[in-house]
């Protein structure tokens, strides 16, 4: 690795664009987090550390209603999302090559590529028909959009883990009298779990954070955590806000964190 | 106790098709080892994935015990294989990968439990049994795939060259390891290796392959003996080819001085002689005697091979074992007299290329 012919840590100015980079990246939530502490109102004008955003945050009835439909549907959308993506992949896996394997990878990573205003739109377009035709305005609406557009999370982990598990392993299994259900419970499945549970992860997280989506499908009166703070941040900008968006940011990183410890190649 | 009926295995279609295996026909009996040997893409683990059931046979019959299991799924046959890169379950303990197949069949825990003590005993792995596969060494890996291929007591344990990511040493422990346990389980066991000395080795029959076909089927000796063509003869040891004919029954060396009686019809033939019959003398009764000269010598501990050639350009190889007294049998650049024992002498029929 030292004689590396190319370094770019070696092209001038890596470095500092490097620097000014992470700061971009991290230095407004660091700002965040450090007034989610403050005892006063007002950013910049520090007034001691406490706890008491936070402790009014969770007093906060709106707000605990809203985290409440966010873990709600997060997790149902992530559990639909993971299930459906762990068939996928060992559909376009574990059998011959079909006629359209191809048409079905492309169709399954897409919403990652469409933008997703359109997405929101068409499913917008489609839903308030329903809406109108059942009368139902309930949370199965999100549940349903989220786990659409969580898929391809869900399903990149997974697949990438079917396709470096050696084959030989489901054919010993065969071997050794295993119908092909007790070779996929016994041997793939748990060769698989740690990936299923990251694309779990990833899929929960990514709904967590949904705003576009939610915004426009979301029912009156209902909200998601971020349709929540979008909505108070219109109105005002409190450091209750500063304490939600650290919760949210908190839940994040842990469940990211936690993916990332899933995957990670043993050493 | 097996019967192979001419199993032919097909890869792809139409004109792309390649046929890895034409019309293989043999039977294997009880208790015996039997090797399938020969250079890579001969066909003999096609083979052997068609036994286990992994691939079914484009055409043919796979008769074991009297019931053609072709077309039976490898769950449904009592047929195990020790893989080459042993497949364990890295996620089950020793134990648990022994224990595999009889937790499959739904056979009572207990059962499990007494059979996989057994086996690990067998191995001598019972020390290891809670550890993960992962943290075992190669060799112990190896041990753990046999008894997790002989827990369920199979009718016939395949094992496709199981051998052969070992080092040296291990490998030659191994054999002798399989062997034994091959004569004390008294199963039949059906090896695939492309390591000739494995096979000489280890095997009561060898069955060499090439190009998809079965090109010889006999015991170790016999088949270094008396190879039934040149494949088999140049596969199986190092050997010396020399053209011949046959006429009026005397076999007729162009560049031997003398001639031999010969039970052979009259034409062209192979002649072939192994290293270590070729004596470097002359005057030798019942033999071809020539003369060559000496253009190298290649020393090899137990023997020297001395690297000759004849009159016409022929090469020729003789294998000379080394006495306790130093002193070489010639030198380089010397003419010498060459004799070819007529009882060493095996013809063969001579093939085009």
């Amino acid at each position: 690795m030292a004689d590396r012919a190319f370094d770019t840590r070696r092209l001038p100015g890596a470095a500092t664009l490097a620097i000014a980079c992470f700061a971009i990246l991290y230095l407004p939530m660091v700002i965040l987090v450090a007034n989610s502490f403050n005892e006063g109102r007002v950013i910049g004008q520090w007034e001691g550390l406490s706890l008491h955003w936070y402790g009014k945050a969770l007093q906060n009835e709106a707000f605990v209603a809203a985290a409440k439909t966010s873990l709600i549907l997060a997790t149902l959308a992530a559990m639909i999302a993971t299930i459906t993506a762990t068939m996928a992949a060992l559909a376009t896996t574990r059998t011959r090559g079909f006629k359209g394997e191809g048409a079905i990878h492309i169709t399954l990573n897409q919403p990652i590529m469409v933008p997703e205003i359109v997405l929101a739109i068409a499913l917008l377009i489609i839903i308030a028909q329903i809406k109108q035709a059942t009368g139902y305005s309930g949370l199965g609406y999100l549940v349903i959009a989220h786990s659409a557009f969580c898929i391809p999370f869900a399903y990149m982990p997974i697949r990438a883990r079917l396709e470096g598990m050696d084959l030989t392993l489901e054919t010993a299994a065969a071997d050794l009298y295993a119908s092909r259900f007790y070779a996929f419970r016994k041997v793939t499945l748990p060769l698989l779990a740690p990936a299923i549970l990251a694309g779990f992860m990833l899929a929960f997280v990514i709904s967590l954070d949904d705003v576009v989506i939610s915004d426009f499908l979301k029912s009156p009166g209902q909200d998601t955590l971020p349709t929540y703070l979008l909505g108070e941040l219109k109105r005002n900008l409190t450091s209750e806000i500063y304490a939600i968006s650290s919760l949210l940011l908190l839940i994040s990183v842990l469940i990211v964190g936690g993916s990332w410890l899933l995957t990670r190649k043993k050493t | 106790m097996l019967d192979l009926r001419n199993l032919t295995k097909r890869f792809g279609k139409g004109d792309s098709a390649v046929t890895a295996l034409h019309e293989v026909s043999f039977s294997i009996t009880e208790g015996e080892f039997f090797t399938l040997l020969g250079p890579s893409g001969c066909g003999k683990t096609t083979l052997l994935r068609l036994i286990a059931g992994f691939e079914p046979p484009t055409s043919g019959a796979l008769v074991l015990d009297g019931r053609d299991i072709a077309h039976t799924p490898p769950n449904r046959r009592p047929v195990n294989t020790v893989f080459q890169n042993y497949a364990l379950f890295p996620h089950l303990t020793v134990a648990e990968n022994v224990g595999f197949a009889l937790g499959a069949q739904g056979r009572p825990k207990v059962e499990i439990a007494e059979t996989v003590t057994r086996m690990l005993d067998l191995v001598q792995l019972s020390h290891l049994a809670q550890r993960k596969s992962g943290e075992l060494s190669g060799g112990q890996q190896q041990r753990v795939a046999l008894a997790r291929a002989l827990a369920p007591k199979p009718r016939i344990l395949l094992l496709d060259e199981p051998l052969s990511a070992l080092d040296m040493k291990l490998r030659k422990e191994m054999q002798v390891e399989l062997k034994r346990l091959q004569q004390e389980t008294g199963l039949t066991f059906i090896f695939v290796t492309h390591d000739q000395e494995e096979a000489l080795t280890m095997s009561d029959r060898i069955a060499v392959m090439g190009g998809g076909r079965i090109q010889q089927i006999a015991s170790p000796r016999e088949l270094y003996d008396q190879p039934a063509n040149r494949f088999v003869a140049g596969f199986i040891g190092e050997t010396n080819f020399l053209a011949a004919t046959c006429a009026a029954g005397r076999l007729i060396l162009p560049q031997a001085a003398t001639t031999l009686p010969v039970a052979h019809a009259d034409g062209p033939v192979t002649l072939m002689v192994r290293p270590e019959h070729v004596v470097l003398a002359g005057a030798q009764p019942d033999a071809l005697t020539l003369t060559a000269q000496v253009d190298r010598l290649v020393y090899f501990g137990t023997d020297t091979h001395v690297h000759l050639h004849l009159a016409d350009g022929c090469t020729l190889v003789a294998r000379v074992q080394n006495g306790l007294r130093g002193g070489l049998p010639c030198r380089q650049g010397e003419t010498i007299p060459v004799s070819l024992p007529g009882d060493a002498l095996h013809l063969l029929p001579q093939e085009a290329g």
